[in-house]
């Protein structure tokens, strides 16, 4: 019901706003909040169509498959901008009409290796990837990967579905890099993993969010902001989001714009309009999330689920090239 | 005549030449982040071996399911056959339908979850929680589940075109139940069966939503190594020849209705 009055309301506003430029966003889902972009519609006189994926290789097939046409904005991870950029499918950004990239926090700017010089991509957002834990279940718990080994909690933990994310915890708790190109590093990963999968529940990408705040899941591997927007109001205590001590992965979600954007201009706009530090301050208010817009930090209202200084201990996911082949080959006899 | 033309184009552009394009990416090279390199190698195939494991799970969850979904449809498509409010019944088998699938399976876990509804009812009474989810056997539970019309609509059709009299012949002349349905019935609705096999078999063994979300660690499918393939380690030619391994089936599949069809 509910939907199909939005089905109804679209397709109204679709009529009214004829003629208007429209700028069409690709991201995560529930990524930028729906004020920022009805305040946007309303400033520059314009619509935005906002489609979402679930992953950034959901993305990049679309994109690639479509050879960068179809969407003006999109919000990569840092692996995957760097796989575009060596694609062809980005188009250079314009800093002269960016004017608040200066409010970006030159912390986070020297560890976009992706893009060192920002030609490409324009931070959004950065984080931790963090274990959750849902405390009604869990009293008792070290803040360490080492949770994952803990026969009692068999079949009540989920690790993501991500081989990048997985052997990248498994090294960080061995004290290797996440990136490691060592293949006696990747095969001592290779039997913590497999050690863990003897604990958890599944590989899940999908569902842990609701998972671990309905308490079917007790302990789960994921993304911070998509558990936090999902506690019921009042429970927030009854969760813990932590980065294990031994450090973790990190991500830095950027904003670029494809070979075939249609309407470049308001792209740069859309993108300047982000970095403006009391909607910067928003949008870490609503994601729960450190800013990376050092202005934007005055302005926020609440605690970030984890502060800036834990992130530096946590290593970016890069782009290993062919490399990957033989990441491919030691997940897969993981999850065979 | 018009229609017809309609009808070829549609066919044509819509399913011919995207599966051309499956086949021709199964026999080419993969690129490193995804897309294919324009020379003719067999190598994908040549990885096929190694998923013998996740082949044999996917037929044997298929198959299983099959079964069990034919043998529950049975009794239901003839109970309707026999029944004074047909069009009513058929369109209770139908209804599931209006509510999206992956809906569907998400209420399975709601209903059996470790915290779902069953096991909280367990918990009043002081019972330890069963772990019914997260198994070959809930990926099983919910294929019969989702294609049980499936097989209901085809046996339907064919058992409302079997003779009663045939039937009541056989009770005559001395037959039990059990011989009427087993020796009369079924010989008689061979092609709804065939086809209420085809239809449920094919779609559970490429199966993606279910393992992946009331699946376990060793429940993954075909189908969710495609999609990894593709969108993870994006060799697309690899996830084409694993396609094709799936087309391949059902090819073989309609090709037995069809000269089923022609030896009558």
């Amino acid at each position: 019901m509910k939907k199909s009055l939005i089905l109804l309301l679209t397709i109204l506003l679709t009529f009214s706003a004829f003629g208007r430029a429209t700028l069409y966003i690709y991201s995560w889902a529930g990524y930028v909040p729906e004020e920022i972009i009805r305040d946007f519609e309303k400033k520059f006189n314009c619509r935005v169509i906002y489609d979402t994926y679930a992953s950034n290789e959901e993305m990049y097939a679309k994109i690639k498959a479509g050879k960068g046409k179809g969407y003006d904005v999109i919000f990569p991870s840092g692996d995957h901008v760097s796989i575009m950029i060596k694609e062809g499918l980005l188009q250079k950004i314009d800093h002269s009409k960016i004017p608040n990239f200066k409010y970006l926090d030159k912390e986070i700017l020297n560890k976009t290796t992706f893009d060192p010089k920002h030609e490409y991509s324009v931070p959004y957002m950065m984080g931790a990837t963090v274990v959750v834990v849902n405390k009604k279940y869990v009293k008792n718990y070290e803040k360490s990967w080492s949770i994952f080994e803990r026969k009692d909690l068999k079949g009540k933990m989920t690790l993501l579905d991500d081989m990048r994310e997985v052997l990248g915890a498994a090294l960080k708790y061995l004290g290797y890099s996440v990136n490691t190109r060592n293949l006696k590093e990747l095969e001592e990963a290779k039997k913590v993993v497999l050690r863990w999968k003897e604990n958890i529940l599944k590989f899940d990408s999908s569902s842990y969010a609701d998972g671990v705040v309905t308490g079917e899941y007790w302990v789960v591997h994921g993304y911070a902001e998509d558990v936090y927007q999902r506690i019921p109001k009042g429970e927030e205590k009854n969760f813990d989001f932590f980065i294990p001590k031994e450090g973790g992965t990190l991500w830095i979600d950027s904003m670029v714009i494809p070979k075939g954007a249609a309407n470049v201009d308001l792209a740069h706009k859309f993108i300047n309009f982000i970095l403006d530090p009391k909607n910067a301050a928003r949008i870490a208010d609503y994601l729960g999330l450190p800013s990376p817009n050092v202005e934007a930090r005055k302005y926020m209202k609440t605690k970030p689920i984890y502060s800036f200084e834990d992130l530096l201990k946590c290593e970016l996911i890069e782009d290993l090239g062919e490399f990957l082949e033989v990441y491919n080959r030691i997940w897969q006899e993981i999850i065979m | 005549m018009k229609y017809t033309a309609v009808y070829v184009l549609w066919l044509l552009v819509l399913f011919l030449v995207p599966l051309s394009i499956v086949v021709l990416f199964s026999f080419l090279e993969p690129r490193v982040h995804g897309g294919v390199l324009w020379s003719f190698s067999l190598r994908s195939y040549s990885y096929l071996p190694q998923y013998l494991r996740l082949i044999w799970r996917s037929a044997w969850i298929a198959g299983v399911s099959t079964i069990l979904t034919l043998v529950l449809a049975l009794p239901v498509a003839f109970y309707i056959s026999k029944s004074g409010h047909k069009n009513f019944l058929l369109l209770l088998v139908v209804v599931p339908f209006w509510t999206n699938s992956l809906i569907r399976i998400y209420a399975w876990r709601v209903i059996l979850g470790n915290n779902g509804v069953i096991n909280q009812f367990l918990n009043r009474f002081g019972l330890e929680p069963v772990q019914f989810l997260y198994n070959p056997f809930a990926v099983i539970l919910v294929i019969v589940y989702t294609y049980l019309p499936f097989a209901i609509l085809p046996l339907f059709s064919s058992m409302e075109k079997v003779d009663e009299s045939i039937l009541e012949a056989a009770l005559d002349l001395g037959a039990n139940k059990r011989e009427v349905f087993v020796k009369v019935l079924l010989p008689n609705v061979k092609a709804g069966l065939l086809s209420a096999f085809v239809f449920v078999f094919i779609p559970a063994l490429g199966s993606y939503a279910i393992p992946d979300l009331v699946g376990g660690l060793n429940s993954k499918m075909i189908g969710n190594e495609i999609a990894r393939q593709l969108l993870i380690v994006k060799n697309w030619p690899v996830a084409s020849a694993m396609s094709n391994l799936l087309i391949v089936v059902s090819l073989v599949g309609i090709l037995l209705i069809m000269r089923r069809e022609k030896m009558k």
